[in-house]
């Protein structure tokens, strides 16, 4: 009789009455649908790209994007474009007058695959591959902080509601409706030199904590409505009322309870903010303030092109380098693009009955 | 009597803003301006120490030696005349005088930014309706596919630079791409880099030609957030009752579609339409510095965000209230709109509104 209940438990209960969570049942309908499992494809590629894609790149053509070619640019400055092999002495012949002569015989060359990125000679490529990492970084860290202002505060507000909230949403919705470019123009005046000067070797260059700082607190209000809206609809929910009538505490009710609900929620926000924010950070490139120019990031890479909207540059057809410009821009737009598919996929995935 | 009623307490709670955001700038501003340094205004100080008169002049010209309750008081009793603020600055003789206006370019700067984000709405809705509506009522179709894939791509884009890939395509095809030409009476076109005139236009044409563009651009932002909503709202409208009853007394598709479904999904857009002036001005900025326009948002930048720690007090409350008056009075326009023309709204309460998940940032 007992050898007959140890076998009977290894049986295999019949697949399809065994119940399916909501993160399972989430991922089946993601792998389903092919256009939001290409989206998380392009967006693993791109964070990889960003990530790793510099270095690799810098370790097969044996330099790194600092390194300035003296021949590729020409003597009008120009520099050269994609797809091209250029000479790159280690020592290129430059005599006293400053004048750069033909490279000496059986020097070795270099393969710019996506051309130089201005007088200064660098190479492009790694330009645009530590700019991508750059850009993550700033939209990633700026998505973390918005979270880590706006969970608490608004999962506090919705939940216990009362004056503090109504007042707390009041001055909300009355900021949101003022341009935010402009709180963080403001506030950029503010921002101390030591957040600024900030960085980790070249994997967190100077700049990109000061705009995560800045982009982060001012964003904050859209996680903290978000979940604020969400928290108050769920307080009154029957599971909720069961934990309090089982004796839960209310921190035990907000992580246990609340928070599971929130994630999808957030998951789908997180992933729309990144992209966002990374718009953003083109934007205070644009304005001048955040990055220095010298550091690659998206936006960077486009306002030294442009200049900035202090000193937008003129059209002028002997500086004009069209793939300076087309392979940021081409990079930012599939990226946001990607982040945005992908969130919606998420958002079908786990309402899978709201309007496609 | 209702209406006028709540007309009135709207424009109570947007004035009470207005005073808010006045006393902000005049807390930041005085917060700001402890100690000017005062070598940066009277020539001759940099070596010496600043003489004390000179000290206090600079001072004066600098609204720091006026009672603030005095100067708040002042600035908005002279602002409920219409007058937007004045300069002050330092006569050959070391006064302290009127310097003038800062109407004087304040005005032309809300106009030429009022003229893009009107028009710019104006195209929004023109081509987001039957897009929307083209798509909303075939979900699923390659015509729906194709708008909401164009309407996902152009969002991931950023205005300044849809702005100069446009301007750019304008130069190509001889389209006049920079600056502002005045609707009414004639106006210089500046170079915005050296100030110096490089002709005169005016009339509707002109200036219709030169903002065409920027429009453009504008809508070409927003059109992914509206062709969705309207996407939404019609997709959700058709498989209401009356619009079968429509179709049941053999009504055409297009008449359906233009007097049946579509108004209700235009109060839908209206209500999005005044969540979003804020991040309209945001994208305003960029379209002037990518076309040379000299408006509001520029001279927003300049004043908030320019370089040195100083910070001009009339400029910075003239930019603070007009960008004030326009979110404001253009949410009092949407709420009574949308109020007045959908009778289950009642007048007075607050609206279902919705804002995009995120953006307001660029």
């Amino acid at each position: 009789m007992v050898e007959d209940a140890a076998t009977l438990e290894h049986v295999e209960r019949p697949a399809p009455n065994r119940p399916v969570g909501p993160w399972r049942a989430g991922w089946r309908r993601l792998r389903r649908d092919p256009w939001s499992l290409s989206a998380l494809g392009a967006v693993t590629l791109i964070v990889l790209l960003g990530l790793f894609g510099g270095a690799i790149v810098s370790r097969l053509v044996g330099h790194n994007g600092t390194r300035q070619f003296a021949y590729a640019a020409n003597s009008n400055l120009r520099p050269v474009g994609p797809l091209t092999r250029i000479a790159a002495p280690a020592q290129p012949p430059i005599d006293a007058y400053g004048i750069l002569h033909a490279p000496p015989k059986g020097s070795p060359t270099t393969f710019l695959v996506f051309g130089a990125d201005g007088p200064l000679g660098r190479d492009e490529l790694i330009r645009v591959l530590d700019g991508v990492r750059a850009s993550l970084e700033i939209g990633g860290g700026a998505m973390l902080v918005a979270l880590l202002i706006g969970l608490p505060i608004g999962a506090a507000a919705g939940y216990f509601g009362g004056f503090v909230d109504a007042v707390a949403t009041q001055l909300t919705e009355t900021v949101m409706a003022f341009p935010l470019i402009l709180f963080l123009l403001f506030a950029n005046r503010y921002l101390t030199q030591d957040i600024r000067s900030v960085y980790w070797g070249s994997i967190v260059p100077q700049g990109v904590v000061g705009d995560i700082v800045l982009i982060g607190v001012f964003t904050s209000f859209y996680p903290m409505r978000l979940v604020r809206v969400h928290a108050a609809v769920l307080r009154h929910s029957e599971f909720i009322e069961a934990a309090h009538m089982v004796g839960a505490s209310t921190w035990r009710i907000l992580r246990r309870e609340l928070l599971p609900h929130l994630i999808p929620v957030l998951l789908v926000w997180g992933a729309v903010a990144v992209g966002v924010n990374m718009l953003a950070e083109i934007g205070l490139s644009f304005l001048g303030i955040g990055v220095q120019p010298d550091t690659p990031t998206l936006g960077t890479l486009l306002s030294v092109q442009w200049g900035t909207v202090f000193n937008p540059k003129t059209y002028d057809s002997h500086s004009y380098t069209p793939w300076q410009t087309i392979f940021p821009m081409v990079t930012i737009v599939v990226t946001v693009f990607s982040l945005n598919r992908l969130a919606e996929g998420v958002r079908r995935a786990m309402e899978p009955r709201a309007l496609r | 009597m209702r209406v006028a009623r709540y007309l009135l307490v709207r424009s109570a709670r947007g004035a009470l803003t207005l005073l808010v955001m006045i006393a902000v700038v005049f807390a930041l501003y005085f917060a700001i301006e402890k100690n000017p340094p005062i070598q940066n205004y009277v020539y001759g100080t940099l070596a010496t120490k600043p003489q004390a008169t000179q000290v206090h002049v600079v001072r004066k010209m600098l609204f720091l030696d006026d009672s603030k309750p005095v100067l708040f008081a002042h600035y908005v009793w002279r602002l409920a005349h219409g007058d937007i603020g004045h300069d002050r600055q330092i006569d050959s003789s070391g006064n302290v005088v009127d310097g003038g206006s800062v109407a004087f370019y304040v005005y032309p700067a809300l106009r030429a930014t009022l003229s893009i984000l009107v028009g710019g709405a104006v195209l929004v809705a023109l081509l987001s309706l039957p897009l929307g509506a083209i798509s909303g009522s075939r979900l699923g179709s390659w015509a729906d596919r194709l708008i909401s894939f164009f309407a996902l791509l152009l969002v991931c884009a950023h205005p300044m630079m849809l702005g100069l890939v446009l301007r750019s395509a304008g130069n190509g095809f001889g389209w006049p791409t920079t600056g502002y030409c005045p609707l009414l009476g004639h106006g210089a076109i500046r170079n915005i880099q050296t100030g110096l005139q490089t002709g005169t236009c005016g009339g509707p044409v002109d200036w219709a030609a030169h903002l065409a563009l920027p429009w453009l651009t504008f809508a070409l932002l927003f059109l992914a957030l509206y062709t969705r909503m309207v996407r939404a709202s019609v997709a959700e409208t058709i498989n209401e009752d009356f619009v079968r009853t429509a179709r049941a007394k053999g009504a055409s598709t297009a008449r359906v579609l233009g007097r049946h479904v579509l108004p209700t999904a235009g109060l839908r857009v209206l209500t999005m339409v005044g969540m979003e002036v804020g991040t309209a001005i945001a994208v305003s900025i960029y379209i002037e510095a990518a076309y040379g326009i000299d408006g509001l948002g520029r001279h927003a930048v300049q004043t908030l965000g320019g370089e040195g720690p100083t910070l001009n007090l009339p400029d910075s409350l003239a930019i603070v209230v007009l960008i004030t008056l326009i979110v404001v009075v253009g949410n009092l326009v949407v709420d009574f709109l949308y109020a007045t023309l959908d009778p289950r709204v009642g007048i007075g309460r607050d609206p279902g509104r919705t804002k995009s998940l995120v953006g307001g940032v660029f």
